[in-house]
């Protein structure tokens, strides 16, 4: 088994500290003051009033999106302060906040307002890509990132410096009504074109995925791109006068603003899993088998991705419970993982939804619940392990020793029996050449025959080290020829299609031979038939004789050695001999 | 006639050319794989082809499948296999459409030098030739209620020859009997053994492996 060079992802020592209640309590109270400020501001102003209608519903709704992000942020930074995903949820309020200050009737706080006043949308598309660590993953997304900010902020300086946003516009310089249309066209249609990029990208990431994440999360994500594709219809139809634009503005919001309490309901669900901690400790007390074990630990971390891998230090490497060797690093590849110790010593590593990340102490709860199971699924591993190596190790033997075989006859062939057939035949010639001395012609002949028969006893020898006619021509011609050799009549069936492994082969013709030569020894049988077929991933040979039963299998190297060939394979021999009822062998050998 | 070999082992392809080339065989090509023996069947008109059933690269049964090959594509061509070991199974692969130009003897027999000429000449005229060591296994091959026990010993020897491939003249040669009293024995012994008699002396072999394996 090769040795696994393993690099952890993380490490349950590596979660942060949260953030200081001081820090907490001020944000809040900025939020709270932020909110006020927006609400007095929508208030107070008639513009909002023409644009929209019902200004108090427009105002509470600002605030609901200001305030909701700020404090569902905070909780979100407080739960899960590994993750950046709850800082970045306040910056989207206090910005979402900032954009509303064009409402304020100050000229210098009415320009900066408007300067922002498409932000908030590349803000929203921020926080979906960076959702759930709070980190922009890969290149394009960061470029696409920026580069929505730059053209959000950009253009709308474009546009204010050409005018068409009334005298309290101080940025205003030369008015040119033309390029501001322009401009507002290009500006509105890019952040459309950002926004479905991001659900591109959001959509090629679930795909590529290709395992179930956790399924709150999974619905999270797909209420987010919603909100984006919501965003670049609208900003479509105001650029180019699309229907539906007033209702869709509110299916927006809404959509907007239920996100963060889509996160609280995630928070929440964690929580949840915590009450299956406690099944999982009343499943770990009664009967849970290592096999089971997994899957326990899926349920309660609620990843059904979850997988177990042991290590077996004997082997340098991690196994599953059946022993069988994992490569960490494939398994590994967009996961998480945690790895269990156990008094010093490591046992497994556990490979993850990397949003489990964000839930440190319900990773540490389980694992240090499982811990006596876990050890017991590593020895279970480990002692699959041994025993697979040493099945491995047998067919090796039989192997190398079959592989030796075989190079023996054919150097046999090649060689010796070769060089004897020219020498005969040169004989042969020989003898033509000389004519009529009776004398010569005698001795020649004899030396002839002496030839003939060192070669058929070189033949005999030959086929005995290796069958090569099974190698070379099959099971079925090799069984041919045992069948028309044998001593007692012999039914042959043969059930099979083609060609099988030759190690597979080599001992089902090993299995034929030997119990037609015991039949002949000591069976007294008057027929015996052998039936070799395909059951299902099995070969199956069977040897039946109607003699007189009562074989002894335990004296005698020859059912031993047939067994041992059989079971090298993974394969099982059984022998029935009931006296004076016959004997059958019958061997089942694994095949592809 | 004309002849390819096609054997790894040279010291026995060279010998075998030379046995050939002094009773006058004309020895076209000699070739030391299958492949090679191939294009030479494709290029050459031949009489007979002369081919190990253990060639390069595998040593495993390319020279059978060359066989079975030229026996499909060029029915004109004699094919005689030679090997180290012969087998009942393969013999019924050779044979098991016809007998007509096609032979399957044990290396040894080259020889016995008379005798492997005699068969190279019989193949290559469309007859053929089967390793005794074939027929007697068959012969021998156990039965229940075997039917073969009705027949004399003489019928036993034409039997014998029969199934080897020679033709009546050949029996009546080695027998040293007039070649009426070989057909005699002939249908004598298919009515014994209830088979209906046949055209050819390589179609007889057919209905008498047949008749054997069963």
């Amino acid at each position: 088994m090769a040795s696994v060079a393993f690099a952890p992802v993380a490490d349950l020592r590596a979660a942060r500290a949260p953030p200081r209640p001081s820090l907490l309590w001020a944000i809040g109270v900025a939020g709270l003051a932020a909110g006020a400020t927006t609400l007095t501001l929508a208030l107070t102003s008639g513009m909002a009033a023409a644009e929209l209608g019902e200004p108090l519903v427009v105002a509470l709704l600002t605030v609901w999106l200001t305030l909701s992000y700020i404090f569902g942020g905070m909780l979100a930074w407080w739960r899960r302060p590994a993750s950046r995903f709850g800082p970045l949820m306040i910056a989207a309020g206090f910005t979402n906040f900032l954009s509303t200050l064009v409402l304020a009737t100050n000229d210098v706080l009415y320009t900066f307002g408007q300067a922002l006043d498409l932000v908030p949308p590349i803000v929203f598309l921020h926080i979906f890509l960076a959702f759930p660590d709070g980190r922009l993953k890969g290149r394009f997304v960061r470029v696409l990132v920026g580069t929505a900010y730059a053209t959000a902020i950009g253009l709308e300086l474009v546009r204010m410096y050409f005018g068409g946003f009334g005298p309290r516009n101080l940025l205003e310089d030369h008015v040119n009504p033309g390029v501001v249309e322009t401009a507002l066209k290009v500006q509105l249609t890019l952040v459309s074109v950002y926004c479905l990029m991001g659900v591109g990208v959001l959509v090629a990431r679930r795909l590529r995925g290709g395992r179930p994440l956790r399924r709150s999360l999974a619905l999270l994500v797909d209420a987010f791109a919603v909100g984006l594709v919501m965003i670049a219809f609208l900003f479509v139809s105001a650029a180019f006068g699309g229907p539906w634009v007033a209702q869709i503005r509110w299916a927006t919001f809404a959509t907007l603003s239920l996100a963060p309490t889509v996160f609280l309901i995630g928070l929440l669900h964690a929580r949840l899993a915590r009450s299956a901690l406690g099944e999982l400790v009343v499943e770990l007390r009664g009967d849970l088998s290592p096999s089971d074990l997994r899957d326990a630990l899926a349920r309660s971390l609620r990843d059904p991705s979850l997988e177990l891998a042991y290590w077996l230090p004997q082997f340098e490497t991690y196994a599953d419970v059946e022993g069988r060797p994992l490569d960490l690093h494939t398994l590994a590849l967009g996961r998480a993982t945690t790895l269990i110790d156990r008094n010093g010593e490591h046992v497994a590593a556990l490979l993850h939804d990397r949003s489990l990340q964000d839930e440190p102490e319900l990773l540490a709860a389980v694992t240090a619940a499982a811990g006596i199971a876990v050890e017991n699924g590593r020895l279970q591993a480990e002692l699959r392990a041994r025993l697979e190596e040493l099945r491995g190790s047998r067919a090796r033997v039989i192997d190398a020793g079959q592989k030796e075989r075989q190079r023996l006859e054919r150097n046999l062939h090649d060689g010796a029996q070769q060089r004897l057939i020219a020498l005969s035949l040169e004989l042969s010639r020989l003898e033509q050449r000389l004519g009529a001395d009776p004398d010569a012609q005698l001795r020649l002949d004899q030396a002839r025959r002496e030839i003939a028969l060192s070669l058929s006893e070189l033949r005999d020898v030959a086929r005995g080290i290796h069958p090569a006619v099974v190698s070379g021509h099959g099971l079925k011609v090799a069984l041919e020829s045992i069948v028309a050799h044998a001593s007692l009549p012999v039914r042959l069936r043969i059930d099979l299609e083609g060609r099988q492994e030759e190690p597979l082969e080599v001992a089902a013709y090993y299995v034929v031979s030997e119990s037609l030569a015991n039949i002949a020894k000591h069976a007294r049988a008057t027929s015996a038939t052998v039936d070799v077929s395909r059951m299902g991933r099995q070969i199956v040979v069977e040897i039946v004789d109607n003699g007189v039963g009562g074989a002894d299998t335990e004296r005698g190297t020859g059912l031993r050695g047939l067994a041992d060939r059989v079971e090298a394979l993974g394969g099982r021999l059984r022998v029935w001999t009931p006296t004076g009822g016959g004997t059958r062998v019958k061997a089942e050998l694994p095949c592809a | 006639m004309r002849v390819a070999i096609a054997e790894d082992g040279v010291l026995l392809r060279e010998g075998l050319s030379r046995l050939l080339e002094d009773a006058g065989f004309d020895v076209v090509a000699q070739c030391g794989d299958a492949d090679e023996l191939l294009l030479k069947v494709r290029s050459y008109p031949l009489d007979v082809v002369i081919v190990d059933i253990r060639l390069p690269p595998t040593h495993s049964d390319e020279g059978l499948r060359a066989s079975l090959e030229i026996r499909a594509d060029y029915p004109s061509v004699g094919v005689l296999v030679l090997s180290q070991y012969v087998e009942v199974g393969l013999a019924m692969q050779l044979l098991a459409d016809s007998a007509e130009g096609v032979g399957y003897l044990l290396k040894d027999r080259i020889s016995d030098v008379t005798e492997f000429l005699a068969a190279v000449r019989r193949v290559a005229d469309g007859g053929s030739a089967l390793d005794p060591i074939i027929v007697s296994t068959l012969l021998s091959r156990q039965r229940d209620d075997d039917p073969l026990t009705h027949l004399t010993p003489r019928e036993r020897e034409v039997l014998v020859l029969m199934a080897e491939g020679s033709s009546n003249q050949g029996i009546a040669d080695k027998l040293v009997i007039t070649t009426r009293a070989v057909e005699k024995y002939v249908s004598t012994i298919f009515g014994k053994l209830g088979l209906p008699s046949t055209g050819t002396e390589s179609r007889r072999v057919l209905a008498v492996l047949a008749f054997l394996r069963a």
